[in-house]
C-alpha cells in the first residue's frame, strides 16, 4: 500500500484467560478515515486504545510511520466516547492542555488553538465552563483538544453515541468538514453501521471471540457526502452488507448479556 | 461555520448568585426581608425573656446589657487583648493544621504503605472527642499561647486529612487517562487533574476545621489561661457577670460567621467552575 501510516501485524491481547484480540494485522494509508464497527465485546475500543498508547497489547506490534508504539503520545490525537473535559478549565484551557503537557504552550500555538476552536464551531465560547456547553458542544470541544496537538492519526472512540440521534447526525457531515480541511488519519469505532459507512473510505468488520477483522469493506461513495446519501440504495446496500456480516455474532451477544 | 440552534445552545453563563446586581436599601429587603425580621424577632424576644421573665442579671443578659458590657469591655481594652491572645493562638493553630493535614492527605492518597500505617489513627483520633486532652496539653505545654496552638491543632488536621485524601481519590480515572492520553507524567496528571479535582473536598475540610478550631480555642483557655475570649468568659461565669460572659460568646460566634462566610466567597473566587 502506498503511504503507509499506520501498521498493525499480528496484534493479540488477553486479558486472563479471555482472547479479546487475536493476530489483528491492517494497514491503513495516510489520509485514509477508517471506521472499527463490530458487535460489543469484539474489542474494538482496546484495539484502538493499544493503538493509541493506553494498553499494551499481548502480542504484536503497531507501528505509526517508523515508530513502534509503546505508551501514549502526542502523535495521537485520542477523542473519548465522554468529552472528559476538566470542569475547573475553560474551553480555550481545556482545548490546549495538550501543547500545555508537550510544554510547548506559547502565543503562537494558543493562536493555532483558538483557530481549531473556530473549526469545530466554538469560536467566541474560550472562556466559558464545560457545564455551561451542550453535550454536542462538549464533544466539539473533545476533537478540538485532539487536533490541537496536530497528531498524525486521530483515534475517535465512539464519540457520538450519548448525542442525541439529530446532534449525532449534525456531528457526522461536521466532522467530515472537518477532516477534509485536514486530511488527518482517523480511526473511528462505532457501533452504529450507518455511521461507519457514511463517514469513511474502508470500514473494518470486526468479529468477536476472540476479537479479530472479518471483513475489510471499501466503502465506494463519492466525496464529500451530504446527508441525503443515506438515503440511497448505494448507501442502504453497505448498510446492509455489513450489518449481515455482524448479525450472527450480535444476536449471540445480546443473548448472552441478558442470560 | 453552520450555526445550528440546537448545538449551539448555550446557557447563559452567569452564577446565580451574581445576578444582576441592584444597589439600594429595597433590593436588600426583599432579598433578605425573612433573614432579617427572624433575627430582629429573636433579639427582641430574647430582650424581653431576659427583661420580664427571667429578670436577674445572674441567670441571663439581654441583648442591650450585652452590647453595654460589650462598650465597656471595649474601652477599657480588656476587649482587644482578649481578641487578639485568641486571635494568634486560632491562626497558628488553623494555618499549622491545615498545613500539616493537606500534608497527610496527600502522604495517604499516593501510597498505600503510608494509607495503612497513618488511616488507624486518623479515624480513631477523629472520632474521639480529642478536647477532652485539653487540660493534658496545658499540663505539658504550659498555660500560655503554645498550648492553645497544640489543642487547635488536634482538633482541625482531621477533617482536613480526611477530606483531602477523599478528594484525591475520588478523582475521575476518565480525567487522569486523557491527559495522560497527552504524554502527561505523574507529576504533571497530579498538577492538572488530581489537585484541582480535589480542591473542593480540601476547602470543606478547612471550613468543617473553622469550628472545630474555635471550640479549641475557647475549650483550652477555659482550663488555663492569662488571657483569652476563652479566659474571659470563664472568670465571668465565676463572678456570675452574665453580660461580659455573653459579650465573649457574641465575639466568638460574630469570628465564626465572619470566617465561614470569608471561606464561601473565597471559594467562589477560587472555583469558580462549580454550579
Amino acid at each position: 500500500m502506498p503511504d503507509t501510516k499506520l501498521s498493525v501485524v499480528g496484534l493479540s491481547k488477553q486479558f486472563g484467560e479471555l482472547n479479546v484480540l487475536e493476530n489483528i494485522s491492517a494497514d491503513v494509508a495516510k489520509g485514509e478515515f477508517i471506521s472499527i464497527v463490530g458487535p460489543s465485546g469484539c474489542g474494538k475500543t482496546t484495539l484502538l486504545r493499544i493503538i493509541g498508547g493506553l494498553e499494551k497489547s499481548s502480542a504484536g506490534t503497531v507501528r505509526l510511520d517508523d515508530r513502534v508504539i509503546d505508551g501514549p503520545g502526542r502523535d495521537r490525537g485520542f477523542v473519548f466516547q465522554q468529552d472528559n473535559l476538566l470542569p475547573w478549565r475553560n474551553i480555550l484551557a481545556n482545548a490546549e492542555i495538550g501543547p500545555e503537557v508537550g510544554g510547548y504552550a506559547n502565543t503562537e500555538q494558543r493562536s493555532r488553538t483558538l483557530s481549531l476552536l473556530k473549526l469545530v464551531g466554538l469560536e467566541g465560547f474560550s472562556h466559558y465552563y464545560p457545564r455551561q456547553l451542550s453535550g454536542g458542544m462538549r464533544q466539539r470541544v473533545n476533537l478540538a483538544r485532539a487536533l490541537a496537538v496536530n497528531p498524525d492519526l486521530l483515534l475517535m472512540d465512539e464519540p457520538f453515541s450519548a448525542l442525541d440521534a439529530q446532534t449525532r447526525e449534525i456531528m457526522q457531515t461536521e466532522l467530515l468538514r472537518i477532516w477534509e480541511e485536514g486530511r488527518k488519519t482517523v480511526l473511528f469505532v462505532t457501533h452504529q453501521i450507518d455511521e461507519a459507512v457514511y463517514l469513511s473510505d474502508r470500514v473494518f468488520v470486526l468479529a468477536r471471540r476472540p476479537g479479530r477483522i472479518n471483513r475489510i469493506v471499501d466503502i465506494d461513495l463519492p466525496r464529500p457526502r451530504p446527508l441525503a446519501l443515506k438515503r440511497t440504495p448505494e448507501f442502504v446496500a453497505y448498510v446492509d452488507l455489513i450489518w449481515k456480516l455482524i448479525e450472527e455474532d450480535v444476536r449471540v451477544s445480546v443473548l448472552e448479556e441478558h442470560a | 461555520m453552520t450555526t445550528e440552534p440546537h448545538t449551539i445552545s448555550v446557557e447563559t453563563g452567569k452564577p446565580r448568585a451574581n445576578g444582576p446586581r441592584l444597589a439600594g436599601p429595597r433590593r436588600f429587603l426583599q432579598r433578605n426581608g425573612w433573614a432579617l425580621g427572624s433575627v430582629i424577632g429573636g433579639l427582641l424576644l430574647w430582650e424581653f425573656v431576659s427583661r420580664v421573665l427571667v429578670a436577674s442579671k445572674l441567670f441571663l443578659a439581654s441583648p442591650s446589657q450585652i452590647l453595654i458590657a460589650m462598650v465597656r469591655l471595649a474601652q477599657t481594652g480588656e476587649l482587644q487583648k482578649d481578641i487578639t491572645i485568641s486571635a494568634i493562638e486560632f491562626f497558628i493553630g488553623y494555618v499549622a493544621a491545615s498545613l500539616i493535614g493537606i500534608a497527610l492527605g496527600l502522604l495517604m492518597a499516593s501510597s498505600r504503605a503510608w494509607k495503612q500505617a497513618l488511616q488507624p489513627w486518623v479515624s480513631g483520633l477523629y472520632a474521639t472527642p480529642t478536647i477532652a486532652l485539653a487540660p493534658l496539653f496545658i499540663l505539658w505545654f504550659g498555660v500560655g499561647i503554645s498550648s492553645k496552638v497544640v489543642v487547635v491543632i488536634v482538633l482541625v488536621v482531621f477533617p482536613v486529612v480526611i477530606n483531602t485524601e477523599a478528594g484525591l481519590l475520588t478523582t475521575s480515572p476518565n480525567l487522569i487517562e486523557t491527559v495522560r492520553s497527552f504524554g502527561a507524567n505523574s507529576r504533571q496528571i497530579f498538577f492538572k487533574v488530581s489537585l484541582p479535582s480535589a480542591l473542593p473536598f480540601i476547602f470543606a475540610g478547612l471550613k468543617l476545621g473553622i469550628g472545630r478550631g474555635l471550640i479549641g480555642v475557647v475549650v483550652a483557655e477555659l482550663f488555663g489561661s492569662r488571657a483569652g475570649l476563652g479566659q474571659l468568659i470563664s472568670q465571668s461565669a465565676d463572678a456570675f457577670n452574665m453580660p461580659d460572659l455573653f459579650a465573649g460568646v457574641v465575639v466568638l460566634a460574630a469570628a465564626g460567621i465572619a470566617m465561614t462566610s470569608g471561606f464561601a466567597w473565597l471559594e467562589r473566587r477560587l472555583l469558580p467552575w462549580r454550579e
